[in-house]
């Protein structure tokens, strides 16, 4: 109805019949900017894949290209100053290289996003119903009257009360959990297969934050829908997801599935991360591990490991040579680290950091130190997704 | 509504001392008698005590004002009185302006309307492909277009299209309102484009620059994301945010046109308020200067209200913000 | 349920005062100089900031070749441009007036009266440049000082001075400087003093506007903190931060007020005929457009070339002292 020809045409060349295999497969992606410094590398040989109505979990701090991740696998990066090269299979199909109009017929439809600050991703001047019409309309052939109808059903599957009068208002007469429900109907109004949410909580108040992330996992349940949930916050991905990705520097520095993360972790950063959440076990007024140093500079990042220069385990070699990306005991899960946390070699390393003053090795408390594959493992997952679903008892309330 | 009603004060006020202003200073200037003699230098002087008598000259001065001020606001805007010896004629102002108003609203809205529709697409098409090289040519065409005087742009028009190809019509000083709306634009067409040129340049660099800030926002990746085309997302999503530096330039503009088109109105010939204005203080038919000042400060002001509420239907935030206030 | 609105107040507010577009304080002037000032830095484009760039130096070239040139004027071997000259004369020894267009001889052609346009032009930038340099400056000085005091004091001082600065700018201002020469006189130094009041409204909004901003900054704060009296932090702390504000806007004055001195001259209320301005020489001209269109297109290219020159180094000096956030 709405569709161009010309999108129309584009969207032939997805509309084939879907590949066997992952959902997602994206094998050695690097997403590269051109900025006055040099070459940011932001994305760096990343290569993942996702099983239809599986979540990935993708952490990592500001910095680490976690973002710029999922942008480039949905390809909403700007054309100019920005090379990606790779490849990025989406239901069996190339898309890296697909243009924008080719692109068009996917993004809404097959994939879609979440963005983390809702204060300022809905368009002001337009009602919330047309900004979630439009949408419908421009991908499925239906009546004006019936996208109204859709779009009312989506406000109510994302527990917005009094969906029909929210329709016709704007978006600055919400709070922010009220626009990041609204965010989310749009995202999943064409039945995606795809969701990403980047840091959707971000900018919400904590006791709205385990709200939506619950309504997105029920979403995604109801609908089947695989989700990349990208976040700062190793505790926000601990309870959803299934498989984890920590990025570093635009290089994925460890993969595994969730339990055997939280079980069984390599990588010193992994573990950083891990101690940077604020754990109820502890007592109380106990210090919280900021990791210290900052986040690598990705147009000059440092030789050999990247981690290396804020690493209580640093040793020479790490300084030299970047560890390749290995496998722990099972090949579901990778690392990269040439003195992996449980090891010997970690433990000396530690010791010789520590006798020679250096200040992050210092600030390894060892208590909750993972001494080799044991204590606190157990108890670690839970207690981190405790201190943000505490609060929630009713996902559909108020916001 | 208390915001509106502090602007409508504020308007009031600002109308007030306008209208006492440019009555006092004429006074001033003219001084009581001498107002006459220069109107009618050449009647005789039962003819000069007869007018002074007709337009209250002899009263005091707040009476004067008062009076004209009642008189204005129940249409009467005096006289103009030409002549010499006994043989003094008048006509009314309003008569004149009426006669004049419509040729300088044609001019006006016509530019405006003219620039604006080449100015949005471009505005709007460069902020898209910002830095590409029709970007750069379109900035650079603009900056130059800044630098060329509108009489300048006249004046070519006047010599090549008009006298040289004689393609439309120059000199004429015809009233364009009994005309059919073709051989209306035949004489309209020149000044308008003239009038439209500058304003092209200013209002795509206006709206450029932002759409550029605009097209950096979230909402913009969201409307990406969702799928919708380019050509929707510019001019549906991105174009109403970042519209309102161009509609207060170009409101401005159309108060500003009204009575400062002079230079344009002149090299045409066209009989518009501008020309009439320059005029009447060239002639020192001061009556005229002030009923025309003040009725171009009204104009104006109003104006200026008006794009005002344009704002609130553009943007629902200050709809909103205007009614919880 | 919390009242959404109670949260979104104070976004709206925020975004109010973020966005300049609902400033009371946004008039066409300092639209027109954003619009001039703004946007892609034509002086800057594809390049570093580094440098001045070849516009910028062809700019500084061009007007310094036009100022030494206006100035030089009477030593200049160039014909009398005012005085009759001894015109050819064919058979009876009638003189024959006849504009001729742009030879080697005289390279921008003769006017009706048999003048050489270019020395016509070159005498006539002594006065154009002049009642241009002269009244801006008389406009930045009273109108740099007013607008600094109405920025710096925002009370009641402030909004008065900025009333009547409004009432100034609501009256047509083309109009208001033929008003004050019809009165005054057409000679120069009223034409120039005319333009000086039309333009000094206009420089001290954008004063105005800038020394609000910057008297709010932390420095001024701390100043005052320190117990420094208003006219130092104004003189020491303020004003050194509003300058290249103004110098750039008062390199776009010019530029206006040059176009403003033919525009007042093409309506009849310039400087009288026989004084050799820009304007009066695209006057004369204007009856012979047909024949004779060089005498209105030379003075017409030069006025293009200033302005453009003009436009272009406030552009630089704007983009150099980064004014726009400071200014609007």
């Amino acid at each position: 109805m709405r569709k161009s020809k010309k999108s129309a045409d584009a969207a032939a060349r997805f509309e084939t019949e879907p590949a066997e295999g992952p959902l997602l497969q994206v094998v050695d992606l690097h997403t590269h900017f051109h900025t006055g410094r040099g070459v940011a590398r932001a994305v760096d040989g990343v290569t993942l894949s996702l099983e239809r109505g599986q979540t990935l979990g993708v952490v990592g701090e500001s910095g680490s290209g976690k973002t710029v991740l999922a942008r480039s696998i949905m390809g909403l990066l700007p054309k100019s100053n920005v090379e990606r090269t790779g490849s990025i299979l989406f239901e069996g199909r190339e898309i890296i290289d697909a243009s924008n109009d080719e692109l068009r017929a996917l993004w809404g439809s097959q994939m879609s996003m979440v963005f983390q600050d809702p204060m300022t991703s809905l368009n002001p001047v337009m009602k919330i119903g047309n900004q979630i019409t439009e949408m419908i309309l421009q991908h499925l052939d239906v009546s004006k009257k019936y996208a109204g109808e859709l779009a009312l059903a989506q406000l109510k599957a994302v527990g917005i009360p009094e969906a029909e009068r929210r329709l016709k208002e704007y978006p600055h007469q919400m709070s922010g959990g009220m626009r990041q429900r609204i965010m989310i109907a749009i995202a999943i109004a064409c039945g995606p297969k795809l969701l990403f949410a980047d840091e959707p909580t971000t900018a919400l108040d904590v006791t709205v934050q385990a709200q939506i992330l619950d309504l997105l996992e029920e979403q995604q349940r109801e609908r089947f829908m695989a989700m990349i949930l990208v976040t700062h916050d190793l505790g926000v991905v601990a309870g959803r997801a299934d498989e984890i990705v920590v990025m570093y520097a635009g290089r994925i520095v460890e993969k595994a599935p969730t339990g055997l993360l939280f079980s069984d972790m390599r990588h010193p950063y992994t573990e950083a991360l891990l101690r940077s959440i604020p754990k109820l076990s502890a007592p109380s007024h106990s210090l919280l591990q900021a990791i210290g140093g900052r986040p690598p500079d990705i147009v000059n990042p440092p030789t050999g490991c990247k981690f290396s220069p804020r690493c209580p385990y640093v040793h020479e070699k790490c300084t030299q040579e970047e560890p390749p990306l290995v496998d722990a005991t099972s090949p579901d899960h990778q690392f990269r680290c040439w003195t992996p946390v449980g090891t010997p070699e970690n433990r000396a390393a530690l010791e010789a950091n520590r006798a020679a003053g250096l200040e992050s090795a210092l600030a390894v408390v060892e208590d909750v130190l993972p001494a080799g594959v044991s204590t606190a493992t157990e108890t670690l997952p839970q207690v981190t997704t405790s201190h943000l679903r505490g609060g929630t008892i009713n996902p559909k309330g108020s916001v | 509504m208390r915001m509106i009603f502090t602007k409508l004060v504020r308007l009031v006020v600002v109308l007030f001392v306008v209208t006492f202003l440019s009555f006092w200073f004429i006074k001033l200037i003219g001084g009581n008698n001498d107002l006459v003699a220069k109107m009618i230098p050449f009647a005789s002087i039962e003819e000069k005590e007869r007018v002074r008598e007709e337009i209250g000259l002899n009263k005091p001065f707040f009476v004067q004002y008062r009076n004209w001020i009642g008189n204005f606001v129940t249409g009467d805007l005096g006289q103009i009185y030409t002549g010499s010896g006994a043989n003094v004629a008048s006509v009314p102002v309003s008569e004149t302006i009426v006669k004049r108003l419509p040729v300088s609203l044609e001019l006006m809205l016509y530019a405006q309307l003219l620039a604006l529709a080449i100015a949005i697409p471009l505005g709007v098409f460069t902020a898209y492909r910002a830095g590409s090289k029709f970007d750069r040519g379109s900035n650079m065409a603009a900056f130059g277009l800044l630098a060329l005087p509108q009489f300048v742009v006249a004046l070519l028009l006047a010599t090549y299209v008009g006298a040289k190809w004689q393609l439309l019509p120059t000199q004429a000083n015809v009233d364009p309102f009994p005309l059919s709306p073709a051989d209306n634009w035949q004489y309209m067409l020149m000044p308008i484009i003239s009038l439209a040129l500058a304003q092209i340049a200013i209002y795509t660099r206006l709206l450029r620059s932002d759409m550029i800030a605009t097209l950096q926002e979230d909402f913009i990746t969201t409307a990406k994301a969702k799928g919708i085309p380019a050509k929707r997302v510019l001019f549906r999503h991105a174009l109403r945010p970042s519209s309102l530096t161009l509609l207060t330039v170009a409101g401005l503009n159309v108060g500003a046109l009204i009575g400062g088109a002079v230079v344009i109105e002149r090299i045409f010939q066209v009989p518009g308020i501008g020309g009439l204005l320059a005029a009447s203080i060239l002639s020192q038919q001061y009556l005229l200067t002030q009923s025309l000042v003040v009725l171009i400060a009204i104009f104006y002001i109003l104006l200026n209200f008006f794009v005002d509420i344009l704002y609130s239907v553009l943007d629902p935030r200050i709809r909103h913000a205007r009614a919880v206030a | 349920m919390p009242a959404p609105s109670h949260n979104s107040g104070d976004d709206i507010v925020q975004s109010l005062v973020a966005d300049k577009s609902h400033d009371s304080a946004v008039d066409e002037p300092m639209l027109y100089f954003a619009a001039v000032t703004d946007g892609p830095e034509i002086a800057n484009i594809g390049k570093k900031r580094k440098g001045l760039g070849v516009g910028a130096w062809l700019s500084i070239i061009w007007l310094a070749l036009l100022l030494t040139s206006s100035f030089a004027a009477p030593f200049l071997p160039i014909p009398d441009p005012i005085n009759d000259v001894e015109l050819p004369r064919s058979g009876g020894g009638k003189a024959v007036v006849i504009a001729t267009p742009p030879s080697l001889d005289h390279l921008f052609g003769l006017d009706g009266s048999g003048h050489d346009v270019l020395s016509r032009v070159i005498w006539g930038a002594r006065n154009s440049l002049l009642i241009g340099i002269v009244s801006v400056g008389l406009g930045l000085l009273v109108g740099g000082v007013l607008g600094n005091i109405a920025g710096y004091f925002k009370g009641k001082i402030g909004g008065f001075i900025g009333s009547v600065l409004d009432i100034l700018l609501a009256f047509p201002q083309l109009i208001l400087a033929l008003f004050v020469v019809t009165v005054l006189g057409h000679t120069v130094a009223n034409v120039t003093f005319a333009l000086a009041i039309v333009s000094t409204p206009v420089l001290a909004r954008i004063a105005r506007a800038s020394a609000l901003s910057w008297s709010e900054r932390e420095f001024v704060l701390a100043a005052r903190a320190q117990g420094a009296t208003h006219r130092r932090v104004i003189w020491r702390e303020v004003l050194p931060n509003v300058l290249p504000a103004m110098f750039s806007i008062a390199l776009l004055g010019i530029a206006v007020v040059i176009v403003a001195e033919a525009g007042l001259a093409i309506i009849g209320a310039g400087v009288k005929p026989e004084v050799v301005t820009w304007g009066n020489i695209i006057v004369g001209g204007q009856g012979e457009l047909r024949g004779a269109a060089h005498i209105v297109l030379a003075p017409s290219l030069i006025i293009f070339l200033t302005v453009l020159s003009l436009n272009f180094l406030g552009d630089v000096v704007r983009a150099r002292s980064d004014v726009r956030d400071s200014a609007l």
